[in-house]
């Protein structure tokens, strides 16, 4: 790899915006694109300490969104509590066994892996660890194509509040599991952005 | 411009050359797209913001869920469903919702629009620059086709319990799905700024 030349050796910055290739763009202080005028950034700035601390934020708050309900059940007998693992059980036992399985991909296993993926990304980015940069690359852009799916089971969650609420027979309420979930999904997208994928490229530091 | 393109995944920089006629040229070292067509006609991105919009207009106007139970009829549209958690008390989670199905949609072909149409006619959009950028970030943030799968999820776990069927905005909101990648697809950064280029300067 060390005849490959990089735009950082070259001094070209690349806009992530318009991805415009820019020279001298370390001439002024604040430097912006020429062409779409979007701040340039040799590399994301703090991209490993913000990201790192977005998917902290995720992993707490992955288990409440878990534990606690995502949505209530009342009718006139009584309240019935379903997190998102009984949902998915819920539509396994009625027969939708394609439904169930997507709703259990997109919402326990898509979190979890985004959560993962990014902290062992995070991880050896900062060790700048010299191998594997194509897998790790192409994990971190399946984290960044299955990231809005999990959004999913929010959507399912707010249809049925709004339609389900039948006078004297049956309401549907949202719970704070939902919150706490919509939170995962949002943080872990943010971190996703916040994730500089060039550092997986860049040579260790010498000396 | 540069005679040299940096790959915008891993930094390495390659010689500029001629944009393929179709498919892409890829970084050699990341795989990752680095030129795309940029000779599409500005037309095209037009009409399908449009019937985007036109639409987006109907998967709002009419119901998207239809629930028969006890003898009463519920029904919910597009901002409804945003509507319905906000009622709840869940107005985060309602932002959220109304942002990704209806604000980011709505932002993404109307920005496209005011930034194309001018380019059409060979001017420049008022503000050009700040609108692109509104436009790459509000459209991170649309999420139409996992809006579908989530209402295909509510309705088959409603199906146990009453009698529901889908609503012509549902369709509508398939069809959005279906022109809003078209129209990501053939309104690439790099495809924006060569008509720009061509068209207006």
């Amino acid at each position: 790899m060390k005849g490959l030349i990089t735009g950082r050796r070259l001094g070209l910055t690349v806009c992530l915006e318009c991805r415009s290739t820019v020279s001298d763009a370390g001439a002024v202080s604040r430097p912006r694109c020429p062409r779409c005028f979007a701040p340039l950034h040799p590399r994301k700035p703090h991209s490993l300490g913000i990201t790192t601390a977005l998917i902290a934020a995720a992993a707490v708050l992955y288990v409440p969104a878990n534990l606690l309900p995502v949505m209530n059940t009342r009718t006139f007998f009584d309240n019935e509590p379903d997190t998102i693992m009984s949902g998915v059980l819920e539509l396994l036992q009625s027969g939708s066994w394609p439904i169930a399985l997507l709703v259990f991909i997109a919402s326990i296993v898509v979190p979890l892996l985004k959560i993962l993926a990014l902290a062992v990304l995070l991880y050896t980015a900062w060790r700048r660890e010299p191998r594997h940069q194509m897998q790790r690359t192409e994990l971190y852009r399946l984290v960044e194509f299955i990231g809005r799916w999990s959004m999913l089971d929010i959507y399912a969650i707010s249809l049925l509040a709004t339609l389900v609420q039948v006078q004297g027979f049956a309401n549907i309420i949202v719970g704070w599991g939902a919150l706490a979930f919509g939170a995962v999904v949002v943080l872990t997208m943010i971190a996703t952005r916040t994730f500089d994928e060039r550092l997986l490229w860049d040579a260790p530091a010498h000396g | 411009m540069p005679a040299v393109i940096v790959c915008p995944a891993c930094d390495l920089a390659h010689r500029r050359s001629e944009p393929p006629l179709r498919g892409r040229n890829e970084c050699v070292r990341c795989r990752a797209p680095l030129q795309g067509p940029d000779h599409r006609p500005v037309e095209t991105a037009i009409a399908l913001g449009l019937c985007a919009l036109v639409l987006l207009i109907l998967g709002n106007a009419y119901p998207l869920v239809v629930m028969h139970v006890n003898g009463a009829t519920r029904e919910t549209t597009l901002v409804g469903a945003a509507l319905g958690l906000y009622h709840q008390d869940c107005k985060a989670l309602a932002a959220l919702v109304f942002l990704t199905t209806v604000i980011a949609p709505l932002t993404q072909i109307i920005a496209l629009l005011y930034l194309l149409i001018p380019l059409w006619r060979r001017r420049r959009a008022r503000g050009q620059s700040a609108v692109f950028r509104l436009l790459v970030a509000v459209r991170r943030w649309s999420f139409m086709e996992v809006f579908m799968l989530g209402a295909i999820v509510a309705l088959v776990r409603l199906s146990n319990y009453a009698h529901v069927l889908p609503g012509i905005a549902l369709w509508s909101c398939a069809l959005l799905m279906i022109s809003l990648s078209a129209l990501t697809a053939v309104t690439s950064p790099e495809q924006f700024w060569a008509w720009v280029e061509r068209r207006a300067t």
